[in-house]
């Protein structure tokens, strides 16, 4: 009905869409669109042109503009055409403003009385058009202008309008939510909408509101669970069904919201298990949509206070997720199990899930192995953080993507931070991470890692600290020479060097001295890693200065030091000229200001400064005039910073009509600088070289002695990371147990495999292909998993002979590992009865009722299909196979099965309906192709021809 | 919150955007650049999400068109790749069975029913019905606004001849 003859357009429009799909390059598109819009902007701004025929060259306007091309010089023709009483044009210009203008566009203002106009009018349809684009162009200033007239629409008699009145409110209140807080309530009203589609409409608003405070609509709780069970038993009118699913898009938002409501209120939860059990049992799982609605249970049973029947059901429907072969059901199966994982940690040593996550995680889909990650990362461990982290830093080194980079650095940093086995691993991952992605993590983690080193491990151990140090030290050495190391890392190696570079007495001065000036000549662009490398000269020199030794400077050091003498930077300079002073100091003088390993020291700071108070006086007496602070000078708001900027436009967000003020006389000379420095001086997360400037440089040393503190007071700023209650929890203080415990957990990790291959040389002759991914895919679940259950997923398919030897070799394992700690093997039959608890309901429930054949065909379909599969194995992948060619096959088929595709459908039940819906498309094919045809034959008639380049132009898109 | 919608066809043209979120002219090529290297050039197996800029990414294939929409990082993709399912299913109530050459040249009939199903990123109505009531009532008024104008040009025209 839509489409009329000739899709309704002029010739002119309809040639320049075929020329530009004939285009062969971008070269030629950008001509013929340049040579449109000259047509455009002369036939737009000339008088002559017919209104109707504006209304074309608008939509062309739009085309154009789709292409990527500017057309500004149109919008204003746009804005015009809003105001026109023909409601063709009027529409038309509406639909150019939305997609034109931006609510921060300058036109606005000349639309916002036509809104207002046709907001008033008799016809519900120019109302409708008014709200749509007051959804999109009203912004805070203009709220005021049309918030009455929405507000009264709130009550049309058309269900249409009352829907985009609500819609309209609810961006309002995204907008600026002090426009509408008084309007809230407006929104409980609207739930009791007789319209569902109004109701639902009002879900959005109320989500956003108990997102942001659930305690305020706890009464709602009632009401929520009741229209839920409403849409559930299908009292909503039949045409808001899906797919078979009941109104299925209000039941994800109703879900969602119970999920806020229900968040840590155990009161509330227990009103809505009942209907979301319900509705778990009743979802279509072979549906997309049946899946969307399943998921959302799973995600607002997670955030539930928790319930065990209904844990076990999302347990159930996650292992559904995962065994599927859709890669989408995976993604969610294992998002859905990253949410569970959190209340009910015990999920995650369900065997069966154990593989699935390892399949995801070596799955070639990028998506999917990024979800993996992110629940690796949910449930590190100190027992799994080696696998986890090792296994994602050689994933971001693999990567290019640099946002996702930056994102999984800062994850491996927290993680080793937090879970870390030992001082050397941790200084190896970091080095890793540093190397490949140190420009892309943020600085405060290179300087977490410098006060880590600094600090030491927290207990008062200095064995380990000292240890750590100096294994810090070497492996910088071993990897300062290799080229192209990020900015952040070369930072930390200076100040590591500079700092414990020989302090264990094992590399000499010079050595040292000698690297850094290596550093420094090698990155003569970077002046950040220039100073870090002068001031770990500086702390070199000192140290030795004040051992008493003589200080020979290298020839390079002292070419590099009189380099920095006359550099362009003041930093650089000072710091050379401090490290001058320095030199001809005596070592008496030299300890005082550059004590050693003092960078744990705290100093005191008077941050009022109140030594300068009787200066302050003085100079006020003089005539001088007072500080004001920087927030309280008005006229100076546009230098000082961004955040502070925002809250004073905030503050008077209309437009200012007074005059600017005179600016103030100067302080005087003496004062700014130190203050300046004041302000600065204060403890600031990230590095400011600016403090250093701003530092009188007057006195030597006192800005000398600032100079190897400044770092200490950076860190102060640093948000503590370091997870001392997990570590000291996990693993012993002493580093001597730390190896202890090491070396046991590799032993333990050896003797699963030990096992694992025993059984595997037993049942070696009943499953060849599939010893050849399961060990290594084996250690590596046991080692992510922490090894709780060993039992895997493969187990219940191998026979019952087999998994009769298999137990007892295992259990031996078992009862050593768990004797590994003493080294003293107990065997004895007594093994822990929680390990075989896991293993054998699995068996039982598939083995006994199948027979041998079967189970061998099962096996041999293991290769493709990674999840255990008992006896419908074979069935599934026929399945597959019948619907991928089913797909194939349908692309042909022009048809309106809009239920029919369903791509996703995996589950072998579903080959019925699949069926059946090939037949109907079989039904509806006749009709469809005449359809199909007789447009063919239309456009053929213009001219329009697919090309090569574009031969799905007339395919059906749900064909 | 879904904060664009982009109809691309496997050539890469762009054949629909909407923004729902503010972005400048110079970031919506950027992202529909980037995003079209991202999605065409993935598998016909792999999942329809892509993680990309802290958002989600959904999209599903039609033939030879791709409908993407960039979600938050908490809603529901599957909810998401439905109501992409939803819009085409009216798409092609309207057009008759739809192809990719009545979204080209009824490109704007396309963003008004966009307009009716969703506002101001969110899901405005799932009731197919309601939506295609509204959409012929709208065309309707059209119809009759263009007889209106037609009219009026041929009293003029007369007018003006008479003269």
């Amino acid at each position: 009905m839509g489409s009329q003859g000739g899709f309704g357009q002029s010739k002119e429009f309809l040639d320049l869409i075929k020329s530009i799909g004939e285009c062969r390059s971008k070269a030629e598109e950008d001509r013929i669109v340049l040579r449109e819009i000259e047509t455009l902007k002369t036939r737009l701004s000339s008088p002559n042109t017919p209104k109707f025929k504006l209304k074309e060259y608008l939509i062309r306007l739009l085309y154009v503009e789709m292409l990527g091309h500017d057309a500004s010089f149109g919008y204003i023709h746009a804005v015009k055409m809003t105001h026109d009483e023909n409601l063709l044009l009027k529409r038309t210009g509406y639909l150019a403003v939305t997609l034109f203008l931006n609510e921060d566009h300058d036109l606005i203002i000349l639309i916002v009385n036509t809104i207002q106009k046709d907001l008033k009018s008799d016809n519900y349809l120019v109302v409708c058009a008014a709200l749509n684009a007051v959804c999109r162009l009203i912004n805070e200033e203009t709220i005021p202008a049309v918030l009455p007239q929405v507000v009264e629409l709130l009550g049309h008699q058309k269900e249409a309008v009352r829907k985009k009145a609500v819609m309209a409110l609810h961006r309002f209140y995204q907008r600026a939510p002090g426009s509408v807080s008084h309007l809230i309530s407006n929104f409980r009203k609207r739930l009791c909408d007789n319209d569902p589609g109004v109701m639902g409409a009002a879900l959005c608003p109320l989500f956003d509101l108990i997102t942001i405070d659930a305690d305020a609509y706890k009464d709602l709780v009632v009401s929520f669970v009741n229209i839920l069970k409403q849409v559930a038993e299908r009292r909503l009118p039949k045409s808001y069904d899906y797919h078979q699913m009941p109104a299925p898009f209000i039941q994800i938002k109703l879900l969602k919201i119970l999920a806020l409501l229900g968040s840590g209120d155990k009161k509330a939860s227990e009103q809505m298990y009942t209907i979301v059990g319900d509705i778990m049992r009743k979802c279509d799982s072979t549906s997309n949509i049946g899946n969307a609605i399943l998921y959302e249970c799973i995600c607002c049973v997670s955030s539930l206070h928790p319930n065990p029947k209904l844990l076990e059901a999302a347990a159930d429907a996650i292992s559904k997720f995962l065994k599927s072969d859709s890669h989408n059901l995976r993604y969610l199966g294992i998002d859905a199990l990253s949410r569970l994982i959190k209340i009910s940690p015990e999920i995650a040593d369900a065997a069966q899930h154990q593989l699935a996550v390892i399949d995801c995680l070596e799955d070639p889909d990028d998506t999917l192995k990024r979800k993996t990650f992110e629940l690796l990362y949910k449930m590190t461990k100190s027992s799994n953080v080696e696998v986890i982290v090792d296994r994602m830093i050689q994933y971001m080194i693999s990567i290019s993507d640099s946002h996702y980079k930056t994102e999984i650095a800062s994850r491996c940093v927290e993680l080793a931070e937090q879970f870390a086995p030992s001082n050397q691993w941790f200084i190896q991952a970091m080095n890793k991470v540093f190397e490949h992605a140190g420009d892309l993590v943020n600085a405060k983690v290179a300087h977490n890692l410098m006060r880590l080193i600094a600090e030491g491990f927290g207990e008062d151990d200095d064995a380990a600290d000292t240890q750590l140090r100096s294994s810090a030290v070497e492996s910088y050495l071993q990897i300062m020479g290799e080229p192209k190391l990020p900015s952040a890392f070369l930072q930390v190696i200076c100040w590591v060097l500079g700092e414990y570079g020989t302090a264990d007495g094992k590399y000499s001065a010079s050595y040292i001295t000698g690297k850094l000036c290596d550093v420094a000549e090698a990155h003569l662009a970077d002046d950040t890693v220039k100073a870090y490398a002068i001031t770990a000269l500086m702390k070199i020199y000192s140290f030795e200065i004040a051992a008493g030794r003589a200080v020979d400077v290298l020839p390079e050091c002292q070419s590099l030091i009189e380099e920095m003498l006359a550099s362009h930077s003041t930093d650089l300079q000072q710091r050379a000229y401090e490290l001058q002073a320095i030199l001809s100091l005596d070592a008496n003088a030299v300890e005082k200001i550059m004590p050693m390993n003092s960078t744990c020291d705290d100093i005191e700071i008077d941050k009022s400064l109140s030594f300068l108070n009787g200066y302050v006086q003085q100079a006020v007496e003089n005539g001088a005039q007072p500080y004001i602070p920087e927030s309280e000078r008005s006229g100076m708001s546009n230098i000082s910073n961004f955040k502070s900027q925002e809250d004073h436009e905030s503050s008077t967000h209309a437009l200012r009509f007074e005059a600017y003020e005179l600016p103030k006389p100067m302080l005087s000379q003496n004062v700014p600088p130190i203050l300046a420095s004041s302000t600065e001086l204060v403890p600031v997360p990230e590095p400011s070289y600016v403090s250093d400037i701003l530092q009188p440089a007057t006195s030597a040393p006192s800005g000398s002695d600032a100079g190897p503190s400044e770092l200490r007071l950076r860190l102060d700023g640093v948000q503590r990371k370091w997870g001392r209650p997990t570590y000291s929890s996990a693993t012993p203080s002493t580093s001597s147990n730390d190896a202890v415990k090491i070396q046991n957990e590799a032993t333990q990790r050896d003797s699963v495999g030990m096992s694992n291959s025993k059984a595997r040389d037993v049942s070696y002759d009943s499953r060849k292909q599939q010893v050849e991914i399961s060990p290594e895919k084996q250690k590596l679940a046991a080692s992510l998993f922490g090894g709780v259950s060993k039992s895997d997923g493969r187990q219940p398919s191998s026979s019952q002979k087999v998994s009769k030897h298999q137990n007892p070799t295992s259990d031996k394992s078992r009862a050593a590992k768990a004797a590994a700690p003493d080294t003293a093997v107990v065997k004895t039959p007594q093994t822990p009865p929680d390990l075989l608890d896991l293993s054998e309901p699995s068996i039982s429930s598939s083995a006994p009722s199948v027979d041998p054949f079967k189970q061998w065909e099962g096996l041999l379909d293991l290769k493709q299909d990674p999840t255990p599969v008992s006896a419908g194995g074979v069935g599934s992948t026929e399945t597959s196979d019948f619907m991928s060619l089913f797909t194939d096959m349908s692309l042909n088929v022009p048809s309106d099965g809009v239920a029919g595709t369903m791509p996703n459908v995996i589950n072998g039940n579903g080959l019925g309906g699949i069926m059946a819906d090939h037949s109907a498309q079989q039904l509806n094919k006749g009709p469809n192709l005449k359809q199909a045809l007789e447009k063919d034959a239309r456009v053929r008639q213009m001219g329009v021809t697919p090309s090569g380049q574009n031969p799905n132009l007339f395919k059906d898109l749900l064909g | 919150m879904i904060h664009f919608v982009l109809l691309i066809s496997r050539q890469g043209k762009v054949r629909l955007t909407k923004w729902y979120s503010p972005y400048s002219m110079k970031e919506r090529s950027k992202v529909i650049r980037e995003l079209s290297g991202i999605i065409l050039n993935r598998g016909p197996k792999l999942c329809k999400f892509v993680e990309w800029r802290g958002y989600k990414v959904v999209y599903r294939r039609y033939a030879g068109l791709y409908i993407c929409m960039c979600v938050d990082h908490d809603d529901n993709e599957l909810e998401i790749l439905e109501i992409i399912h939803h819009y085409v299913v009216i798409l092609d109530h309207y057009f008759g069975s739809v192809c990719e050459l009545d979204l080209i040249f009824n490109f704007h009939k396309a963003y008004y029913i966009l307009d009716e199903i969703l506002i101001a990123g969110e899901l405005q109505e799932s009731n197919k019905k309601t939506v295609e009531r509204l959409i012929d009532a709208q065309d309707l008024l059209e119809e009759v606004a263009e007889e209106d104008a037609s009219s009026v040009n041929h009293i003029i025209a007369q007018a003006s001849k008479n003269k």
